[in-house]
């Protein structure tokens, strides 16, 4: 589902990324802790190009860019067709409602009639626990809806696979289960996904394996008992050690 | 008052002194009177008579000769100079706006007579004295050459025609009626545009005529001259010890051909002239003192209709202003090199440039150099709409600038295009964002768009300064005037309001 060879961003004479390589099959759940500043936002955001690559190959679902060669914007466009996004900020649309922000790219982008894209949009929103905020603008809801919101805009583009980078950390501690909760259910219904987090309890909940960062390249991967249980690599063992088990 | 007050009588009651101070300051308010009253004795000690004109009058009357721009020459000026000696007294000459002479001369401005082709009508004689006239010119209407039909003003009814702005060709032509009047600053714009067809005729003093029809094959006389009038000096009023002296002298240089010669070397004299020397005043000059919020029913209905044109040409102004911005403020934040490059030469070029020359350019420039012969009113819409469009064009930007780097994200990573993302995520909250700003620009165009009254265009403005000049009422009817500007800005200003209120209820 996700192939990605020895992708490699430097930001000026700073290394982000060093020939990373990823595999990832068809509704597996992977997620990437790291340190700040390992890379693994990056990573995430050279999926779907919004940071551009100095080198590497990215297969995702049927698109393939080779990133040492200027990718054309239409096949930037393609590969992100494939790649949903969840941020960390949420970025829901603030002058359209719930039910907006969901409708908008379905309608404008793949431009089907917005009387069949309503009725996936509102079981979208069921599906996220929000049918009764339908009509509400993002400045009224909290945090916690507001993603739940963004996850239910993104699946409405019917991605392959949906890249989340950091989806609780700007989250007060008892609004990050509601999202959790939404995400447990999505990777149970076999949703490809890619997660960036430092969410330890949410890297336990939901992913079928988690590999480690560190300084542009992952230093330990595994199930998610062995990694976060029994931690094998020093930087990884350091990084449990202050991050407490979530 | 030369008693000395010994010191020991400062501790006498204070009353005692009062006789004597009473009398010092009757003194001093006598002599500060008589100094006012009598501006000849003024004029006599000072050795000087001060004559306020404006050096753009142009020839024959007073212009700078072609080889040397520190002199004035002109046939007013070597009047004044032949007037001032035949007083006694040396000239001196004081550059005044024409159109504020007169006011100038009413607030005790540093002239003490106006010498500027000021005409002896009942209207002016009720803003100031005036001499018994130094020269008589008539009406001239001015048309194309390549057009014989025209001999006389009738055949130019419902024609648009050009005039000074409150000058007695305009008052001729409102009085008869029926004419397109267009309304001129100066005496050289309107043979231009009557060169290039935006106008059929030019209605004007036979000096002016005579001037610019000299070596013009593209212009013609038109039928005899007629409506005679008369320029006289202008004297503030009550100054009647100055204004007899004034009359001896004009009437000593009518009779001993001193007139003649200055006129004839400036190619002014003529048979009618002779008229100076037994020209006798009119029985009874009716003077009348007009108030403008008195006769509202008269001026209101005008400056509305003067308003109606300032509405037209803001709103047709912003709409350009509003739609060209929000390209421009685009094209610079998104388009690639050289059309960005363009982008931010036009916004920095109409920033920094005056509006008043672009309005000149667009309006005259472009009809002489490219022969693109905008209406007046076209010319006043284009020049505050490419004007405006380049602040709107910043508004936005500002606004763009402000919408936050993940809405773009965002929208990018559901697979919009930039242009789509632009349009459906970015633009609605940044116009949002820009509205107030752009809505104040609205108002203050409002105001600014008095500025195209230089090009022949009956706004608000230019209307109050035309019924101001003629009736000497500038605070009535700039009451009025100020009244109606004011309800217009309210009236945007609460429309503004209203639509940021719904936009921002909207976006909660």
């Amino acid at each position: 589902m996700i192939t990605v060879e020895k992708l490699t961003k430097s930001f000026g004479s700073h290394r982000v990324l060093d020939a990373v390589d990823h595999r990832q099959e068809r509704s597996e759940s992977v997620v990437i802790l790291g340190p700040s500043g390992c890379g693994k936002s990056t990573f995430l955001r050279c999926l779907n190009q919004l940071e551009v690559p100095d080198s590497g190959r990215i297969t995702i679902s049927d698109v393939t860019v080779d990133c040492a060669r200027p990718v054309p914007r239409e096949v930037q466009r393609q590969l992100r067709l494939r790649a949903g996004m969840v941020f960390q900020q949420f970025h829901l649309f603030p002058h359209l409602t719930a039910l907006e922000n969901i409708l908008e790219a379905p309608v404008h982008v793949q431009g089907r009639p917005r009387a069949e894209v309503l009725d996936e949009a509102r079981a979208l929103l069921a599906q996220v626990g929000l049918s009764d905020r339908a009509g509400h603008r993002p400045s009224q809801l909290s945090g916690g809806q507001q993603q739940r919101v963004a996850i239910a805009r993104a699946l409405a583009m019917r991605p392959a696979v949906l890249l989340l980078d950091e989806p609780t950390s700007a989250l007060d501690p008892e609004l990050r289960e509601e999202v959790r909760d939404v995400l447990r259910r999505l990777a149970d219904d076999g949703l490809t996904m890619l997660l960036v987090t430092h969410d330890l309890q949410l890297a336990r909940d939901v992913s079928d394996r988690i590999r480690f960062f560190h300084g542009g390249q992952v230093v330990e991967e595994g199930r998610p008992e062995a990694v976060l249980d029994n931690p094998q690599h020093p930087r990884t063992r350091e990084f449990m050690g202050k991050t407490g088990g979530g | 008052m030369p008693e000395r007050h010994p010191q020991t009588r400062t501790n006498q009651p204070l009353l005692r002194g009062l006789p004597t101070t009473a009398s010092i300051l009757l003194l001093l308010l006598l002599s500060l009177v008589r100094a006012q009253a009598d501006l000849w004795s003024e004029v006599q000690s000072r050795g000087v008579l001060r004559w306020g004109d404006d050096a753009e009058g142009g020839a024959p009357y007073i212009y700078h000769p072609e080889n040397d721009a520190t002199r004035l020459v002109g046939f007013e000026v070597e009047f004044a100079e032949a007037l001032a000696a035949r007083l006694g007294v040396r000239d001196q000459f004081v550059q005044n706006n024409w159109d504020m002479l007169l006011p100038a001369l009413r607030q005790g401005g540093n002239f003490d007579v106006v010498i500027a082709g000021m005409e002896r009508t009942p209207e002016n004689l009720a803003k100031a004295d005036m001499s018994r006239p130094y020269f008589v010119f008539a009406q001239q209407l001015v048309v194309r050459s390549n057009n014989a039909a025209w001999q006389s003003i009738s055949d130019l009814k419902g024609k648009p025609v050009g005039v000074l702005s409150a000058s007695s060709s305009h008052r001729l032509l409102e009085r008869l009626g029926g004419f397109d009047i267009r309304v001129y600053q100066d005496n050289v714009n309107y043979f231009r545009d009557l060169e290039v067809g935006r106008i059929d005729g030019v209605l004007t003093d036979t000096p002016i005529a005579q001037v610019n029809l000299a070596g013009n094959d593209r212009l013609r006389a038109a039928g005899a001259p007629f409506e005679p009038g008369y320029y006289a000096v202008a004297v503030p009023a009550g100054e009647t010890n100055l204004l007899r002296r004034l009359d001896t002298a004009i009437e000593g240089l009518a009779a001993d051909g001193t007139l003649e010669r200055i006129y004839t070397k400036y190619g002014q004299w003529s048979a009618t002239q002779e008229g100076l020397r037994t020209w006798q005043p009119p029985v009874e000059v009716v003077r009348r003192q007009r108030s403008g919020l008195r006769e509202w029913r008269t001026f209101l209905p005008m400056l509305l209709r003067a308003a109606v044109t300032t509405v037209w040409v803001t709103c047709g102004g912003m709409i350009l202003a509003v739609t060209l911005g929000l390209a421009l403020a685009i094209v610079k934040q998104y388009a690639p090199a050289p059309l960005r490059w363009m982008a931010v030469a036009y916004i920095e070029v109409f920033r920094g440039t005056p509006l008043l020359l672009q309005i000149y350019f667009i309006y005259f420039g472009l009809a002489q150099q490219l022969g693109l012969k905008l209406s007046a009113g076209a010319a006043a819409v284009l020049a505050l709409g490419l004007n405006y469009a380049a602040t709107e064009a910043e508004n936005y930007r500002a606004g763009l600038l402000s919408v936050p780097r993940g809405q773009m994200e965002a929208a990018l990573a559901l697979g919009m295009k930039q242009r789509v993302a632009l349009r459906r995520v970015l633009l609605p909250q940044a116009l949002r964002i820009s509205l107030p700003s752009v809505t104040n620009d609205f108002i203050a165009m409002f105001k600014d768009s008095s500025i195209v009254s230089v090009i022949a265009l009956v706004e608000l403005t230019k209307e109050f300064q035309i019924r101001a000049i003629d009736t000497g009422d500038y605070l009535g009817l700039g009451l009025m005037t100020a009244g109606i500007y004011f309800a217009m800005s309210w009236t945007a200003s609460l429309g503004a309001r209203r639509i940021e209120r719904m936009l921002h209820h909207d976006h909660r």
